[in-house]
């Protein structure tokens, strides 16, 4: 009976003190650590879950506490229990807020527009098109009408193309036709104001009208003066001459670039030269200041040992600022454009490369220097044969490397005006031009692989 | 005829080298130094080519002052030293023949060299150099691509670049296999019979019998022995390596 008393207390003492405060009873048994991390664990789970205000999640630190006086009474008897549980009670609180916090909701997502709009076209990238011939014709028709209009009609080699009436106010009515174009070909009737504005007169005036042309290569049809053409002239009143045109294409055969993407080519081409300029630059301020941020040749005397500090404390803080944001304040400085981007891409780029740069010749085999001031070789041709052959393979490494970086670095600086593909980017997400948006990702996919795998060749066969 | 006079020195960290040591070496020596690691041995072996300023003292060649000698006239001198080391020493990213090239460092037209150009008889004798120490095949691998024997037969080879009158050989053999050790030191015994006089700090007493015509040791910086292979024994050899010391045999080829 005093026999199991003498062990039931120590055990029962232990459990109170964890059940007061959390992990206190661990701690006063000499598990020191146990003992401050399970009541940290617990502090930190009750301010998270009493700020987020969400009762059911009462339930993650009241789990704590009952197995911290479970883990004490346990831990009294000697049984030191496994802390998998209550880090896992802990890590689905973590993720429960997680959620909340992120607000995970797809109802939002509009599943009809998000295929209709994004993935579909995201799937057609527009790089390339099939080469075609363009058969074009128009004809003048004056809006409003004048006292005396001329005759809406209009002779180009074999093809006539007429306007009925000759003239009209806005929403006038018009009968239009021609004839001599391709037979049984798709046509697309524009109008076109005198400054070359096009206005489409299909469905709402939102939509291109397209007639397919009869077997004899005429069509007619009818449009209204667009409620737009004179929006833009000076004087509505004054009679001017519009145009409307009627536009055929058929393919001839094989393909061609595409607007667009002879545009992402520019881009892409644009993007790895920039890229290519900054880790330039970059490597031309790396090196000089890699010497001066080498411990083994600064470290001599308090005045170099001074510089070093300061170089290396420039150097960390330089490249511990994300380049985009760099770029930001160059945007600032140089204005918007490629510039900004080249110079913030050039100012990381020495701090990175200087680094790495400095870590090599820090890393550099004092053997071969001695070997070859042995042979009688002077101090410089010691630095080409001794020196030179251990740094330049490193150093070309680092540098490509940091130029596959820059490539990538490249396409984010242009969304804040940096030119190049990611300006290209961010102009075709504005103007919802999907297609592009997807070629664009295509374009950049290539660029970086391609480049990572010819950067992993060549630090190969380097290193 | 070299001449070491009261040679001592003191690094920046205070550590003591060597401490008055002097001794003589007739041409044509294959003279051995012995001693535990940290000894001095390195030490002295690099105060001869000025690799590292004595304190004090001096290194006198053929009459000519060494520890005296100016930059220029240092060179002339450094060339005519060939030098093998422990950890060979070679620029392991460069090819075989660019590092022993480099050995003829000190004769050719420094500014052909700066730009990378040989003349086609250096190169010539480049290759005659590999050929003698039987990796003529190798010349255009990269250096660590070769073993550590074969290592540091190139290194033997750029010391024969320089047409040297003397070899500092620093522990030639302490980093190979030791069934390597005879093949190394046997090239250096070829040297010497050709009229090359040797300096070569070794750790094993069989390989010190078997090659050195004279022996000196060092501990703690001081010269403790001096006189022929035949007079260091076990017992002489526990006294300088200390009592605790056992020696090991290399391998016997």
């Amino acid at each position: 009976m005093t026999n199991e008393t003498a062990t039931r207390r120590p055990v029962v003492r232990s459990g109170i003190a964890s059940a007061l405060v959390p992990g206190l009873g661990q701690f006063l048994r000499g598990q020191r650590y146990r003992g401050v991390g399970i009541l940290i664990g617990f502090l930190v789970m009750l301010v998270t879950v009493a700020w987020y205000k969400d009762p059911a999640w009462y339930a993650v630190p009241v789990l704590i506490w009952l197995w911290n006086v479970w883990d004490s009474i346990s831990l009294a008897r000697n049984r030191v229990r496994s802390v998998l549980l209550p880090v896992l009670i802990g890590l689905t609180a973590a993720y429960g807020i997680g959620w909340q916090v992120v607000g995970i909701d797809f109802s939002n997502a509009d599943m009809n527009r998000a295929v209709n709009a994004v993935l579909r076209p995201m799937l057609h990238p527009d790089f390339i098109q099939s080469r075609r011939e363009h058969n074009q014709m128009w004809v003048q028709v004056q809006v409003p009408c004048s006292s005396e209009p001329p005759k809406a009609l209009r002779e180009d080699g074999g093809k006539t193309a007429t306007v009925i009436p000759d003239c009209g106010p806005v929403g006038e009515t018009l009968i239009v036709s021609v004839s001599g174009m391709w037979p049984d070909t798709e046509t697309n009737v524009l109008w076109r104001t005198p400054i070359g504005d096009p206005k489409m007169v299909g469905e709402g005036e939102s939509q291109m009208l397209v007639v397919t042309t009869d077997e004899s290569g005429s069509l007619t049809t009818t449009i209204r003066v667009p409620s737009t053409a004179l929006v833009a002239a000076p004087d509505p009143t004054l009679p001017q001459f519009h145009r409307v045109y009627f536009d055929q294409y058929r393919p001839i055969g094989g393909y061609e670039l595409s607007f667009i993407g002879n545009e992402v080519l520019k881009g892409a081409l644009d993007t790895v030269a920039m890229a290519l300029l900054a880790t330039g630059l970059g490597m031309v301020f790396a090196i000089p200041i890699s010497f001066l941020a080498a411990h083994n040749l600064m470290g001599g005397n308090p005045i170099t040992y001074s510089i070093y500090v300061v170089v290396r404390t420039l150097l960390n803080i330089l490249r511990s600022i994300e380049s985009l944001i760099i770029a930001i304040v160059f945007v600032k400085i140089v204005g918007l454009g490629p510039f900004a981007g080249m110079l913030a891409m050039a100012l990381h780029s020495i701090a990175a490369l200087g680094k790495l740069y400095s870590e090599v010749i820090e890393g550099i085999d004092p053997g071969p220097i001695e070997a070859t001031r042995a042979t009688g070789a002077n101090w410089i041709q010691t630095v080409r044969y001794a020196v030179i052959p251990q740094i330049v393979p490193p150093f070309t490494a680092f540098t490509i490397y940091r130029w596959d970086i820059n490539v990538r670095m490249a396409t984010i600086i242009g969304f804040v005006g940096g030119g190049g593909i990611g300006f290209l980017l961010i102009e075709l997400i504005i103007t919802n031009n999907m297609r592009g948006v997807s070629t664009v990702f295509i374009a950049i996919a290539v660029i970086v692989m391609v480049l990572d795998y010819f950067s992993a060749k060549v630090r190969e066969r380097l290193v | 005829m070299l001449r070491i006079q009261n040679l001592s020195k003191t690094y920046p960290s205070g550590t003591q080298a060597l401490k008055n040591v002097s001794f003589d070496v007739r041409d044509g020596e294959f003279l051995v130094v012995i001693g535990l690691s940290g000894s001095g041995k390195s030490t002295l072996l690099r105060c001869i080519n000025r690799l590292i300023d004595p304190t004090e003292g001096k290194v006198y060649w053929d009459e000519v002052d060494i520890t005296a000698a100016p930059p220029t006239k240092l060179r002339h001198i450094r060339r005519k030293i060939g030098m093998v080391f422990q950890q060979f020493n070679l620029v392991k990213r460069s090819s075989v023949i660019t590092n022993v090239l480099s050995g003829r460092l000190g004769y050719v037209n420094p500014w052909m060299s700066l730009l990378g150009l040989w003349p086609s008889e250096e190169r010539k004798r480049a290759l005659q150099a590999l050929e003698r120490v039987g990796i003529a095949d190798k010349a255009s691998d990269r250096a660590d691509a070769l073993s550590g024997g074969q290592q540091q037969r190139v290194g033997i080879a750029r010391a024969l670049m320089q047409d040297p009158k003397l070899i500092l050989a620093d522990e030639p053999v302490a980093s190979l296999d030791p069934v390597l050790s005879h093949s190394i030191l046997q090239y250096l015994e070829q040297l010497n019979k050709e009229g090359i006089t040797v300096i070569c700090s070794l750790h094993f007493l069989d390989l010190v019998h078997r090659y050195a015509t004279r022996v000196i040791a060092l501990k703690d910086g001081v010269k403790v022995f001096e006189g022929s292979a035949q007079e260091i024994d076990r017992a002489k050899f526990k006294e300088i390596y200390g009592e605790e010391a056992q020696e090991v045999r290399a391998a016997s080829l």
